[in-house]
């Protein structure tokens, strides 16, 4: 990048021309997709466990609190509404990431404020989804095998999407120091769509998918 | 200032002279945005087809749902994560996990009777009347004869 580019943009830094690897990849951008590459897996095994599941309850005397399945108790519409939620936090934080490339700050910090808030709303509609099974529908973690399966993918999932936030936020904090590296912004980026696309797969395979 | 930075990663050591933008404009991302909104749109409105055809669309909605779902699914990665316009090493790196998580689960799925046998729900439930053991020294299955 030229001088003159770096004195535009003094606050943010480019680091894919301050240090060169012999991948031509920085080894934080590299290391978060061999992240991904490898979440790829636990998530493709915690899907798996549930489908083989999920019309499994069991019926076991004694050990199977609730033998109805999971799927009986969904509630698609406001499932819908916070896979919505979740698709437009994607959409500002690939905003987040232009802004930080152009220089622009400002928006920088209204776009991760954005996808950070739109996150949290995401995690408060999982709670109150999890609220909800255990006390009106009376299905708890060991209730029964499907239920199990449910819990531990989904609830995993909403680990994830805290993750995210407190990335966010860290983010919006270093932000307001002197300077933010823009590919930091970008690995963010990177680990808050991956959560997403996790989170379309989900939404189909568990919730649409009969 | 822009086109300064979407020269960034020309200097690769791996692929000289490969150029690499850093993704889409804002309006661009709209309208990828707005396409996966009508998509998801279109996924949910499945529930309700059997409602509205009154008949019993499963069949065609569970396909529908799954081609959907990876349309959805390479539009984030391809743009939103911007796999369409980054090194072809992180492509082989995300596609090879991803196709090795697909092929492992698909065969975990078929060893444990997904395809054919997902809707038993005694499945997890102890044999009501376990089998007789083994008699190597019968030609009948079943105990060894008495005496």
């Amino acid at each position: 990048m030229s001088d003159l580019a770096y004195e535009s943009l003094e606050d943010v830094e480019f680091p894919d021309d301050i240090h060169t690897t012999s991948t031509g990849i920085s080894n934080e951008k590299l290391g978060m997709w061999v992240y991904l590459a490898s979440d790829c897996l636990l998530f493709g095994g915690m899907i798996s466990t549930y489908l083989i599941y999920k019309n499994r309850p069991g019926e076991i005397a004694g050990l199977t609190g609730n033998t109805h399945k999971v799927s009986e108790y969904f509630d698609i519409p406001f499932t819908s509404m916070t896979s919505f939620i979740l698709l437009m936090s994607s959409l500002t934080m690939v905003l987040g990431v232009n802004a930080v490339i152009r220089g622009d700050l400002t928006r920088l910090r209204l776009w991760l404020t954005s996808t950070a808030v739109l996150g949290a709303l995401f995690l408060g509609g999982q709670i109150y989804e999890f609220t909800n099974f255990v006390v009106n529908d009376d299905l708890g973690f060991t209730s029964n095998v499907a239920s199990s399966a449910f819990y531990a993918l989904t609830g995993l999932h909403g680990v994830h999407v805290v993750v995210g936030v407190i990335m966010l936020l860290s983010m919006l904090a270093i932000s307001f120091g002197t300077r933010i590296r823009a590919e930091a912004v970008e690995v963010v980026g990177l680990y808050w769509h991956f959560v997403d696309i996790v989170w379309v797969l989900i939404f189909t395979i568990v919730y649409l998918i009969p | 200032m822009s086109a300064a930075v979407t020269e960034l990663d020309d200097d690769s050591p791996v692929n000289p002279g490969e150029h690499h933008t850093h993704g889409l404009s804002d309006g661009q991302y709209f309208k990828v945005f707005f396409l996966l909104v009508g998509l998801t749109a279109l996924e949910v409105s499945t529930y309700w087809w059997d409602d509205i055809f009154n008949a019993d669309t499963k069949k065609i909605a569970v396909p529908v749902l799954i081609i959907l779902m990876v349309i959805k699914f390479f539009l984030v990665a391809l743009y939103f994560m911007h796999l369409k316009f980054d090194s072809p090493l992180l492509k082989r790196t995300f596609y090879v996990g991803m196709i090795v998580a697909i092929f492992v689960y698909v065969v975990a799925l078929t060893v444990m009777n997904f395809w054919s046998d997902s809707g038993t729900t005694e499945f997890n439930n102890p044999p009501i009347d376990p089998p007789a053991p083994f008699c190597a020294t019968s030609s009948k299955p079943g105990p060894c004869p008495a005496g």
